[in-house]
């Protein structure tokens, strides 16, 4: 049994994992760069150690810094969350080296499936469906033409090492296809340090559905059903549900057993994913495989009611799967927005900086995995997400009806947030009745451009009687009378400014 | 008290006067009577009863410049008070040298410009880097670059000063 843990990772998946930790008596060890000194998982931790200076690559990616922690504190087991050092394989390898469990595959089984071009070797050698094109990367342009003169156009260039939209590029047309070879090569070079790419074809308005899998360490694996991916933009999940409103019992079966065997086939443990792309015929092929926990593990959770971290923790203690195949039942519709720190009114602009203002949804159904509070400065080192703001219900039609309502709770004041975006995304009809693809969000938001909000002339004035009395009942309070006379207007503005500078009125002079 | 607010892209002249009971106002929108009952909850949280109708609003200030989050907008306003100073040398502010500030924290990526460089209306003055996203911070207006205070690598605050263009 593990009795302490190390969580290699920040934000919210860090808190999750801590959380986690605590329900199962396991102590736990958090590190933090300089700009992270005052985040939640370094408060919520028993223990918390400096990694170094904010940028990544000097702090949360440094696997040696990392590991000499964990054996300074004795920690049994290192949790690595998403991102960073997740996939890893030389930093797993070097977790085996020390003797201290890594919360995921084995470093050999990640190799093989943690590489795309690797993993649809493995596809291949399974028997599961995957889109035509390469298994291997492509030496040079004329390689590419011929592979895509094979397959026939559009195309999908795409990085070995690859992950979050970096090195893609689609292709139509022999003569782009040379260019576009250099740019997703040097482009994947930059992000993964391997200029590795292949090439597929382009499934035309595809769904990405993935399978969430668990495999214990005695050869059992189990699929938990799938989630539903496709609302993105430029490749990046936004929102995520389950289950899909397109695959049913049969569908869910093959799908959940082609992941399973690509699992067993490498000899794969602990929770994975294994992403499809899914047609309008409802033909699906398998797309890659993310060997860790994924952001939006929570909608699996809400509608299976299995904890995967828990179960991550239990599998690498070595304990077999609590339960088989059939026990696993889904329950109800799960749909989660991803809250980012960005400006969807200014080309979703990052917006860093101090959250000066927080009000957080609650009630029933509504699930928060959150990684911020009141005053917390968000930074500008690493990516934007703030939060997961997840609803649960009995249908499909109610979970999009909670969200709308937790969404309407919502107020995150200091930085901008996409928060808009999702209230747009939930009254979409197209939305609502299940009918988008992977390309249906970048379509939604050039189909009406994106602006601030404004509303039309003589839309009512309470805007401005809000103003006028945010800013007399805010003075009253600092004076600690309502009916004092108004003062100078100096001195109003005065008020005005402070609460700009966020003071609070518990500290404002008093006259 | 009167002033001059510019609320969701309008102009409104605004008075205010407490009214009979605590926590009322009597308050006058372009010259529209309005009764409110404004309770603030805590510092940047107030909540608005007007004719039974009750609204939240938050206090959201961003680099100095105020908004209100009502419903489900967000909506910027700026408060002139015509004794001030500052609102007198705004309202006169067009020609001018402009000065250029980050929108955002970040670090310098690199500058595209030099300083005395003569530069066209959106044409972009430097890169800067933050979550991993680069954005180009353009020229507002047509000019010459006479001052630019900052270099690669340099990191930035919200609403530090990092060219002014005249």
């Amino acid at each position: 049994m593990f009795r302490k843990i190390l969580i290699a990772n920040r934000g919210e998946i860090a808190l999750r994992i801590l959380r986690a930790c605590r329900e199962l008596g396991i102590s736990t060890v958090a590190v933090y760069s300089d700009a992270d000194r005052a985040a939640p998982h370094v408060l919520e931790a028993d223990e918390a150690y400096r990694l170094g200076l904010a940028p990544a690559d000097e702090s949360y990616l440094r696997g040696d810094l990392i590991l000499d922690i964990a054996r300074r504190t004795h920690a049994d087991a290192i949790h690595p969350g998403y991102g960073f050092l997740s996939e890893n394989a030389d930093f797993a390898q070097s977790c085996e080296h020390a003797g201290i469990r890594f919360i995921g595959p084995t470093s050999s089984a990640m190799r093989i499936l943690g590489s795309k071009t690797n993993a649809r070797q493995a596809a291949d050698e399974a028997g599961i469906p995957r889109t035509p094109g390469c298994v291997h990367g492509l030496a040079s342009p004329e390689e590419a033409l011929d592979v895509a003169a094979g397959v026939g156009y559009p195309v999908m260039l795409k990085a070995a090492a690859g992950g979050g939209g970096k090195g893609m590029r689609a292709v139509a047309r022999p003569e782009d296809l040379p260019s576009a070879f250099a740019e997703a090569s040097s482009e994947a070079d930059r992000a993964f340090g391997s200029g590795e790419v292949y090439l597929e074809k382009l499934i035309e308005r595809p769904r990405h559905i993935e399978i969430q899998i668990l495999a214990d360490e005695h050869g059992h694996c189990v699929s938990l059903g799938e989630r539903e991916c496709s609302v993105q933009r430029r490749h990046q999940k936004v929102i995520e549900e389950a289950p899909s409103a397109v695959v049913d019992a049969a569908l869910r079966r093959r799908m959940g057993d082609a992941a399973v065997k690509l699992a067993l086939s490498a000899g794969y443990t602990n929770a994975g994913t294994v992403e499809f792309l899914v047609d309008d015929n409802r033909k699906f092929y398998f797309l890659e495989m993310n060997t860790r926990l994924q952001v939006e593990h929570p909608v699996t959770e809400l509608v299976t009611g299995y904890d995967l971290v828990h179960l991550q923790i239990r599998i690498a203690q070595g304990e077999p799967l609590p339960f088989t195949q059939k026990d696993v039942q889904l329950r109800g519709h799960a749909i989660e927005c991803r809250i980012y720190a960005e400006d969807p009114a200014n080309g979703f602009m990052p917006s860093p900086g101090r959250i000066t203002r927080l009000l957080q949804p609650g009630g029933p159904g509504i699930r928060e995995d959150s990684g911020i509070y009141e005053g917390w400065v968000v930074p500008m080192d690493y990516d934007p997400m703030l939060s997961k703001l997840i609803a649960y219900a009995p249908t499909r039609e109610l979970a999009i009806a909670r969200l709308e309502r937790a969404l309407g709770e919502y107020v995150i004041g200091g930085i901008r947030t996409n928060l808009a975006l999702f209230r747009r995304i939930l009254s979409d009809p197209d939305f609502r009745a299940a009918r988008f693809d992977t390309g249906y969000l970048d379509r939604l938001l050039t189909r009406v451009p994106e602006g601030p909000a404004i509303s039309p002339n003589g839309a009512g004035a309470i805007p401005a009687v809000a103003a006028a009395a945010f800013f007399e009942a805010t003075r009253a309070t600092l004076n600690g009378n309502a009916h004092s006379r108004p003062r100078l207007a100096g001195g109003w503005k005065t008020v005005a400014r402070r609460e700009a500078v966020g003071e609070g009125s518990g500290k404002a002079s008093r006259p | 008290m009167k002033f001059t607010l510019e609320i969701d892209g309008q102009t409104r002249q605004v008075e205010i006067e407490p009214a009979d009971q605590p926590g009322q106002w009597r308050i006058q929108v372009d010259g529209h009577e309005v009764e409110a009952d404004a309770h603030l909850l805590r510092p940047g949280v107030l909540s608005l009863l007007i004719a039974g109708q009750s609204h939240r609003v938050v206090l959201d200030v961003e680099h100095f410049e105020p908004a209100l989050h009502l419903g489900a907008k967000r909506i910027p306003y700026r408060v002139d008070d015509p004794r001030s100073l500052r609102s007198r040398r705004r309202h006169g502010q067009s020609d001018g040298p402009v000065t250029l500030r980050a929108s955002m924290p970040g670090r310098i990526v690199r500058l595209l410009v030099a300083k005395g460089d003569t530069v066209a209306a959106h044409q972009g003055i430097l890169v800067i880097e933050a979550m991993k996203m680069q954005n180009e911070i353009k020229s507002p207006k047509e000019g010459r670059v006479a001052d630019l205070r900052v270099t690669p690598g340099d990191t930035v605050a919200a609403g530090d000063t990092l060219a002014t263009i005249e």
